[in-house]
Formats: structure tokens, C-alpha cells, sequence
């Protein structure tokens, strides 16, 4: 327990470290939400974006996967998805007579659910438990999913018309949400003149494998988390507590993952004040109001509001 | 996290939510709420309802039709006409009621159009301030405590508008709660030492606003509608035993004038040719009882001021208001105490009497006196051959009084209505009457044979409550006043009548089946008790708090032995006390004053020391932050900061043994002692600074 990162894991870094670089050079001025990005897939959680079409959602996830070099799968949620083009469905064989399970866009490793909240309750419940459980179950078998199996959904603003916010229990499944927002003046610029960046994700040469991601995943969570960033992570929770939507024990805990997961990715053996400063609006936001701006607007009052250690 | 914000987001946040709307409705409807209960109905209406049509629309807010009704164009068409409105209903616009109407109608405007928080804030200060106007209607309990609420609503939808996060209702109402609680002493201690102005703050130039009392003219049946009035008239705190009941004349207005009907004041005694003070000389009179007293008058619109008769000064509203704010009063040649000025707000005034029944004029009675119309004729005749079998005036009253009393004339307040001739009416034919109508009666007769006589309106009698009497307008009396041997002589032909009218008060005269007012009537119902009580808990309210004045003021300085003090003693004095309640309030809690580990001390020191260097901490900061800004701002001690951040974020969260942890520590405890030297340093060198700047100013 607690030991701290060896000395050999250093070029494991390195890697991590190329890993965020060359996905910088897809998504200009985004290191900020690149390096999230990077950290909720470390620590085994889902990641949510909400924003505008045309900002670069897709190019992020597509980026990722090439990066790491995993296969991913698009999904596009409409108002008309049923769960069986989630998942998968049974279909009769006439030459066997039996049911052969079709894979669904969920066997996958990298999944971008794009456009989330445009489909009714039962599909994105199906998608949902998928996240969860990490299988799916259908006809009594059951079939598990990738271990690395990451999604990337995207929701738009829950103002648009047509869309069916998720719920609060829903939204606890994601472990963070970002928005991406528009590019600087300065990057959008230097975009504008190079032209759309998809062209190259094609060339894009996996940095990592399966087998380092999991790698990373245990050696972030074997970093040290010392009492005094626990009692400032309890200070938090309780400071939430005081206003209608708290935080709950499943969202301390996956607070402390992401710490962890996003002090690793700095290079740090422990995690400090600072970190848990860095990751808490991204976790707590959506947690807190159900939307990503307003809660990240909510989650940094709530830091402002207590004393950081 | 800046990064997440847009520019369109820090916008948004400057708009209202939805829950501040709410907030805000409540905190208005109940500012509103005290005046509805004297506005005109249309406008409590008009006022309040915009801001629940708003309320309604914030929750609703796709009605289109609503939006453009509500939008700030419309709010400024709204409130220009209501301001028209409310000049034709009250035909002026500059006095108390037209422009609390419009500050009413403006508050549900200026809610209409709010968007941002400055419209928040506005109306916070709006709500304020029509909350204050309330006290110019009426300064009671009952309006002190309706403003609790409003009060309290104010501070929770302050506190909701500051939020960062959304907290729940019982947190904010028990945050403002507790502002709201620690605050109190304070205003208290302000409310009795900060130094007052002589006179209330509230008077405005008067509305006209009808009160009930006596007026200036008397027909015989008014005072009987007077008399089913509960309203207080005064209230009055003797110094010693009160006297008899009997003996309460309390005098009023004088008339004389009389048209055949009516009786009204003279109107040329009333403008001038008066005898003002240095009363006493007349009243010489030694072997009276004299009587001190304090009366506490409720507005009624008129100059008067009451007192038992007969007066032997003039009433005092205390020695620092003289010159300042006083009711000049003067006495009349009839006895009459006026003001300067009509009573629109609560006076209390200091008198003394003497218990007599008659006074020396200095002037003899003058013609009015004597006037009689043609009118009852029936009447004079009779006095004539009355007054024929006596021979003194004295002689012939007491026959009057005794004719009252031995002829079935019987005591009533529901009189049969008089006719062209009232007197000769009431006295042969109804034979029925109240007060007016005897008195009318008695110095009609006594004029009749050319004795000089005249009413005299006021109350008789007042109810003790404890320690002090409250009179009622259903105390309201009229009584006589005959000129003989060179005396104003008082006869009250009620009391031939009625005797127990003026021994037991009102209930007691009535026959059995007759109108009382509720609170005249004798017995001890639960009823009357619960409403002396009540009205006890107002006196003091009036006494101690609204009446609180520069001169209880100075009382209380002289109670507490500094007898004048200057006003920069007293600012000490209140600064002193408040700061020191503000420091029990905000004495460190017990959390706070638990044991602190070595790492805590050493880590209050650090943020000290960067306090007195300028930095301080903010503070959600962390540590690094805290360091990293330290060492940019201080930059010639930036190694020495950044080694002493170091050895904290080591401390707190870097997995290290103990023992490492302890050598840190050693180190720690060096660098906080060579960052403590600094900050000294710098603090000599400020004050040697500033000394030098102060010299060279003053050389210079």
C-alpha cells in the first residue's frame, strides 16, 4: 500500500507525458481538458462533454483512441434509438437454427456517444448500465465488455430543444464532465490557416497500448493521499452537503481516483491541495446542478468557500 | 478552473436566478403588507399584484404576451400611470399618503423590470425604505412587529442573491437569524445613546386625517356619539394618589357662541385677545389641593390640550426641548390650553392643577356670555319665573340642579331627536338627553335671567390601568360654567341627573338594555382585562420607546452619574461597547480553540508573517499557491519562501517518515524564524518611514 512510484516507472511517464502532447497537437490550447480527459481514462471512469457542436468532441476521442491505440466506435443517439442498437441484438441463424448475438456499438474500447441526451430514457439507460457493469446482459447470456472499455459521451446544452436530460443518478455515472468551449483567438488562428486538423488523425501512431493503460491505472491508484488532503476532500463534501444537491460517498471516492489519477499523470507520487483544487469542479460540477457550465460555476463557489489546506 | 468560463457565462451570472426572484417576491409582498391596511384598496391591488404577476412569470417564462407586459418600457408606462392615478384619486401628489401610494406602486415596478442584481439591489433599498414609511402611519407594537418578517425576508433574499452555492432556506434563514440576533444589542445600544434630535422624527405636514374627539362646536345629542367610541383620548401618569373620579373635570374647549341649537366656540377669543401664563397668580389660592401630572395625548387634529381643572401651569414637554421643539402652549382667558400648532402626533406634556371648581378671571365675562336667541322661548320663560321665588344667582342654580333631579328627566345615550327649538323641547316635552342636552339646558336658563354662563366640553373620569389612567373618548363630557360673585363657577347638571355618571363612570348611569361602549361597561369581563393589558404593554411601548426622546436621553445620562456627556465621550463610549460585543460574537469557537498540532502552529506562523509582509491569504488558497504568489511578491526572499513551502507541502502530503518528517521540521522552525526577523524588519522600517514622511511634511 502507499508505495511510492519506483524510480523504472519514470519512462512509463514519458509515454503518458507523449500521450497528452500529441493529442495537443490535434486539439489546439486544450491541454487543460486534454489532461482530464487523459486522467478520468486512467482512473477508470467515463467522460462526459457538454457543448456546441463543430468544437471538437469527436476529434477528441478519436484522437484519444488513436493515440492509445485502441478501436472506438460512434454512436449517434436519436430520438428514435432503441436499446438493441446499443448493445447488440439476437438474430436467428437459419443455417444453425440457433441465435447469433450481433455486437453492438458497445463492444468496443473507445466509445463516443454523441449527442446522449437526445435519446429516450430505456436507450440510454442501456448504454448506461453498460458503463456500469462493464458487460451486457441479453437472452440470459451475458457478454463482457473490453476492459478498457472508455466512453466519451457528448450531451448538448439541456436548453436545446429535444433533449431528454439525464438524471441525476445517470449523470453519477460519468466520472467527469468537461466543456471544451471555443478555441482562443491565437489557436483558432493558427487552425483556421492549417485547415481541419481530421486529415491528420489518420496519421496519428499509438503512443500505448491496453496493456499500459492498465499499467497506469494501478500505479495511480497506488499513490499516496495523505490525511491532510482527506480532511480537505471531507471539508468539501460537507460544505456541498449544506446546499440541495450534495455530493455523495461514491462521488468522494471517485474524487479521490481522480486525484490520483491526475497527480500521477503530473509525475507526482502523492496528491495535493492543489490537485484536488485542479479535478474538483470537473467531478463535482454536473454532480451538483446537473448541467457542466453551471456546475463548474457552482463547484468553484464551493471551493472559494472553504479553507484549502 | 477560469478556463471553464466564458465571458457569456460571467454575463449569466450577473442575471437573476429564478430562486432570487422568489426571494425577492416574498421580501416585497411582505414590505407591502403593513400599508395595505391604509392604502386605498385599488392600490394595495395594483401594487401587489404586478409582483405576482412577475412572480408567476418567472415560472412561467414562455407566456410572450407577459414578457412584452413585463419588459422595462412597460414598467415606466406602468408606473407614470399610477402616478397619474394617484393624483386623481387623493387630487394632491406632495403629502404623506400620495407619495407612500406611489413608492408602493414604484417597488412592484421596479420588480416588474428587474433582470440583473443591480435591479436586486435597488429594490433591497426600495423595500428598505417603504418599509420605513409604514412609521409615519403608525408606530405601535403591532406595526414594529408586522416589520419582523418583512425585516427578515429582507436579509434572506440578500443572503440568497451573495450565494456561491445553492444552500437550502434554513440556512440562510438561520444565518440572518443569527446576524439579525448578534446585531440587536448593538442597534439597542444606538437607539438609547446616539444623540437624538428634539422632536419626532416623523412629522410631516399633516394629511388630512380624520380622528375621533371633541370639536369645535356642540350640538346637545354629539357628545352621546362621541361616547360609543373605545378610542383612547390620553392617558395620564399621576405623581402620587390620583384624585376622586368625581373630581376628574379634564377641560377642554370653552363655548360660548350659541345659535338657538348649537354651541360653538368664540371665534374672537380663540384668534387673539388672550391672557396667556402667569396663571398661577390668579389661582393663589392656598388651601387646594395641587396635583402633578403627566399626559400623554393621542393625535386628534386639534389645538387643545387637556388638563384638570383648574390648571396652574402651563404644560411642559421638558426642559432641553424648550425653544427647540415645544407645543408653545398658552392658557386662554376661558382656561382653554392650546398649542401652537394642531396635535398630529403623540405628545406628552407635564401639568400640574389645582383641584378647584372655580377660578378668578382676570377679565370679566364678556357679552357672548349672555346670548340667547328667540328660539326657546318656552325655556326663558320659565327661567324667569324660577329665578323670581330666589334671590341669589348661587341660590337660583342650585334650585335648577334640583329641578333636574326631582323631574322625571331621565339619563340616555339614544335621546329622542329635537326639533327648530331644542331646549324648550328637551326640557318639557322628551324630558330624555345626555350631557350636552342638560348642560345646553342649565346655561340656557341661567343666561335667561342674565347670568353669565357657557359650556364647557372635555372628559370626566379616566379608568386607572395599574399605575397610570387611561381616558377614553367615551369620557367625553360637557358641562356648565356660571359667572357668579366674580367666578367662573363650574355646575355639572349631568351629575343632578345621572350622579352615578360621574361617581362610576358611563356603564353605571345607562338604564338597564341601552348601547355602552364595550370597554365603558363596568364588571371585569375577560375582554376588558385582556385589552387593559394590552393597552398597558402600548403605554410603555409610547412611554419608553416611541417617546424616547433627548431629554429621556439626558435622564439616563444623569442615572448612570455623566450627567452631559460630550459627543466624542459618547462615540468612545460606543465604540468601545461595540467592538467589544463584536469581539464576544466573534471570539474563537471551541473548534478553534482545540489543540493545535505543531505543524498547524508552524503553519498560522507562515501565513502571519506573509500578512505582515503584504501577502495575505486568500482563502481557498492552498499552500502552493499561497508560496508561489509570496515568492513572485517578495522576490528578494523568494528562496526563502519557496524552501519554506517546500518543507510544507512535505509535511502535508508527501509520503516521508516520521523521522524525516521531524529533521524537516527542525529546518522549518530555522526558516520561519529568519522569515518572522524579516517581517519585524519590515514593520520598523514602515513605521520609520511613515515617521520620516511625517517629519518632512511637518519641517515642510
Amino acid at each position: 500500500m502507499n508505495q511510492p512510484v519506483l524510480r523504472a516507472e519514470i519512462s512509463q511517464l514519458a509515454e503518458l507525458s507523449n500521450v497528452v502532447a500529441q493529442l495537443e497537437t490535434i486539439l489546439l490550447g486544450k491541454r487543460q481538458q486534454i489532461e482530464l480527459a487523459v486522467a478520468c481514462l486512467i482512473a477508470n471512469g467515463h467522460l462526459l462533454i457538454e457543448d456546441v457542436p463543430g468544437v471538437g468532441k469527436t476529434t477528441l476521442a478519436q484522437g484519444l483512441s488513436a493515440t492509445l491505440g485502441l478501436p472506438w466506435n460512434r454512436l449517434q443517439f436519436t430520438s428514435d434509438l432503441l436499446p438493441a442498437d446499443v448493445i447488440g441484438v439476437s438474430v436467428f441463424n437459419t443455417s444453425t437454427h440457433s441465435f447469433d448475438f450481433k455486437q453492438g456499438p458497445v463492444f468496443t474500447s473507445v466509445l463516443l456517444a454523441d449527442e446522449i441526451n437526445r435519446a429516450p430514457p430505456k436507450a440510454q439507460s442501456a448504454l448506461l448500465e453498460a458503463m456500469e457493469e462493464r458487460q451486457v446482459s441479453l437472452d440470459g447470456e451475458t457478454y463482457k465488455l473490453d476492459d478498457e472499455f472508455f466512453v466519451i459521451a457528448t450531451q448538448n446544452p439541456t436548453d436545446q430543444l429535444g433533449a431528454y436530460p439525464l438524471p441525476e443518478s445517470q449523470l453519477d455515472r460519468f466520472l467527469v464532465s468537461i466543456a471544451l468551449g471555443y478555441p482562443d483567438s491565437d489557436e483558432e488562428r493558427t487552425l483556421l490557416k492549417s485547415g481541419d486538423r481530421r486529415q491528420s488523425i489518420q496519421s496519428l501512431e499509438p503512443v500505448a497500448g491496453p496493456l499500459q493503460i492498465k499499467h497506469w491505472s494501478q500505479a495511480a491508484a497506488r499513490l499516496h493521499v495523505s490525511d491532510t488532503v482527506i480532511d480537505y476532500i471531507q471539508a468539501l463534501l460537507n460544505e456541498s452537503r449544506l446546499g440541495d444537491n450534495g455530493l455523495s460517498p461514491r462521488a468522494g471516492l471517485s474524487l479521490v481516483r481522480l486525484c490520483k489519477a491526475f497527480a500521477y499523470l503530473n509525475g507526482q507520487d502523492h496528491v495535493t491541495a492543489d490537485d484536488v483544487q485542479h479535478v474538483f469542479p470537473a467531478l463535482a460540477g454536473h454532480r451538483l446542478t446537473g448541467q457542466v457550465k453551471s456546475g463548474a460555476i457552482a463547484a468553484q463557489a464551493l471551493l472559494n468557500n472553504v479553507t484549502a489546506p | 478552473m477560469i478556463g471553464f468560463l466564458s465571458k457569456k457565462q460571467i454575463k449569466t451570472r450577473t442575471e437573476l436566478r429564478a430562486r432570487s426572484f422568489d426571494a425577492m417576491a416574498v421580501m416585497i409582498l411582505l414590505a407591502q403588507l403593513p400599508h395595505v391596511f391604509h392604502l386605498p384598496i385599488w392600490i394595495s391591488v395594483f401594487g401587489a399584484g404586478v409582483v405576482a404577476i412577475k412572480w408567476w412569470n418567472v415560472h412561467h417564462p414562455n407566456n410572450l404576451k407577459l414578457n412584452w407586459v413585463l419588459s422595462s418600457r412597460a414598467a415606466v408606462v406602468l408606473g407614470l400611470l399610477g402616478g397619474v392615478l394617484i393624483k386623481l384619486h387623493f387630487g394632491y401628489f406632495i403629502g404623506r399618503d400620495p407619495c407612500v401610494a406611489f413608492l408602493f406602486l414604484l417597488l412592484g415596478c421596479k420588480f416588474a423590470e428587474a433582470r440583473r442584481q443591480s435591479d436586486a439591489t435597488t429594490l433591497m433599498c426600495l423595500s428598505g425604505f417603504l418599509l420605513l414609511t409604514q412609521y409615519l402611519y403608525s408606530q405601535s407594537i403591532l406595526s414594529a412587529l408586522l416589520t419582523i418578517p418583512a425585516v427578515m425576508s429582507l436579509g434572506v433574499a440578500l443572503s440568497i442573491l451573495n450565494e456561491h452555492s445553492t444552500r437550502s432556506l434554513s440556512n440562510h434563514a438561520r444565518l440572518v437569524g443569527r446576524l439579525l440576533i448578534q446585531g440587536a444589542p448593538i442597534a439597542a445600544l444606538l437607539f438609547i445613546v446616539f444623540p437624538r434630535l428634539p422632536g419626532p422624527l416623523w412629522s410631516l405636514p399633516e394629511d388630512a386625517t380624520a380622528t375621533t374627539g371633541l370639536s369645535d362646536s356642540m350640538s346637545p345629542g354629539e357628545i352621546g356619539n362621541l361616547s360609543q367610541s373605545d378610542e383612547v383620548a390620553f392617558r395620564v401618569d399621576f405623581e402620587g394618589t390620583p384624585p376622586d373620579a368625581r373630581d376628574l373635570y379634564w377641560r377642554g374647549p370653552v363655548m360660548s357662541n350659541f345659535d338657538g341649537s348649537n354651541w360653538s366656540i368664540n371665534k374672537l377669543q380663540a384668534d387673539g385677545a388672550i391672557e396667556t401664563s402667569n396663571t398661577t397668580a390668579d389661582l393663589g389660592n392656598d388651601n387646594s389641593k395641587s396635583i402633578s401630572y403627566t399626559v400623554t395625548l393621542q393625535p386628534h387634529n386639534k389645538k387643545w390640550l387637556f388638563a384638570l381643572e383648574q390648571a396652574s401651569s402651563l404644560p411642559s414637554t421638558g426642559e432641553s426641548n424648550a425653544g427647540k421643539f415645544s407645543l408653545n402652549p398658552e392658557i386662554r382667558a376661558d382656561k382653554q390650553i392650546l398649542s401652537n400648532k394642531p396635535i398630529t402626533n403623540i405628545v406628552q406634556y407635564k401639568q400640574s392643577s389645582l383641584m378647584l371648581d372655580r377660578y378668578t378671571p382676570s377679565t370679566r365675562p364678556s357679552a357672548i356670555d349672555l346670548i340667547l336667541t328667540g328660539k326657546n322661548s318656552r325655556t326663558a320663560a320659565f327661567a324667569d319665573k324660577l329665578f323670581s321665588k330666589h334671590e341669589t344667582p348661587m341660590a337660583f342654580a342650585m334650585a335648577v340642579l334640583s329641578w333636574f333631579n326631582t323631574q322625571p328627566y331621565s339619563y340616555t345615550l339614544q335621546p329622542t331627536l329635537l326639533g327648530d327649538s331644542p331646549i324648550d323641547e328637551f326640557m318639557f316635552d322628551t324630558q330624555n338627553g345626555f350631557c350636552g342636552h342638560y348642560a345646553s339646558a342649565f346655561v340656557v336658563m341661567m343666561r335667561a335671567v342674565g347670568i353669565p354662563a357657557r359650556i364647557v366640553t372635555g372628559y370626566q373620569g379616566g379608568e386607572m390601568n395599574d399605575d397610570y389612567m387611561i381616558v377614553r373618548q367615551s369620557e367625553a363630557h360637557a358641562w356648565a360654567e356660571v359667572f357668579i360673585d366674580g367666578q367662573w363657577i363650574r355646575f355639572d347638571p349631568t351629575a343632578a341627573v345621572a350622579p352615578s355618571r360621574v361617581d362610576y363612570g358611563l356603564a353605571a348611569s345607562l338604564p338597564e338594555g341601552e348601547p355602552v361602549p364595550r370597554l365603558a361597561r363596568a364588571g371585569n369581563g375577560w375582554i376588558k382585562r385582556a385589552s387593559l393589558r394590552w393597552d398597558r404593554v402600548n403605554h410603555g411601548w409610547q412611554r419608553m420607546v416611541v417617546d424616547f426622546n433627548n431629554e429621556s436621553q439626558s435622564k439616563f445620562w444623569k442615572k448612570l452619574g455623566a450627567p452631559n456627556p460630550q459627543l466624542w465621550q459618547i462615540t468612545i463610549a460606543l465604540l468601545a461597547l461595540a467592538a467589544a460585543w463584536c469581539m464576544w460574537v466573534l471570539r474563537p469557537s471551541r473548534s478553534a480553540m482545540a489543540p493545535v498540532t505543531e505543524d498547524q502552529k508552524f503553519w498560522r506562523a507562515y501565513s502571519q508573517y506573509l500578512d505582515k509582509l503584504g501577502v495575505s491569504r486568500l482563502p481557498a488558497e492552498t499552500g502552493a499557491q499561497l508560496t508561489k504568489r509570496a515568492s513572485i511578491e517578495l522576490s528578494e526572499h523568494s528562496e526563502l519562501i519557496a524552501r519554506i513551502g517546500l518543507a510544507f507541502s512535505k509535511i502535508k502530503f508527501e509520503p516521508i517518515s516520521n523521522k524525516r518528517k521531524s529533521a524537516i521540521r527542525v529546518q522549518l522552525k530555522r526558516d520561519l524564524k529568519k522569515l518572522a526577523s524579516i517581517a519585524r524588519r519590515a514593520k520598523t522600517q514602515q513605521i520609520a518611514l511613515q515617521t520620516l514622511q511625517g517629519k518632512s511634511s511637518a519641517t515642510s
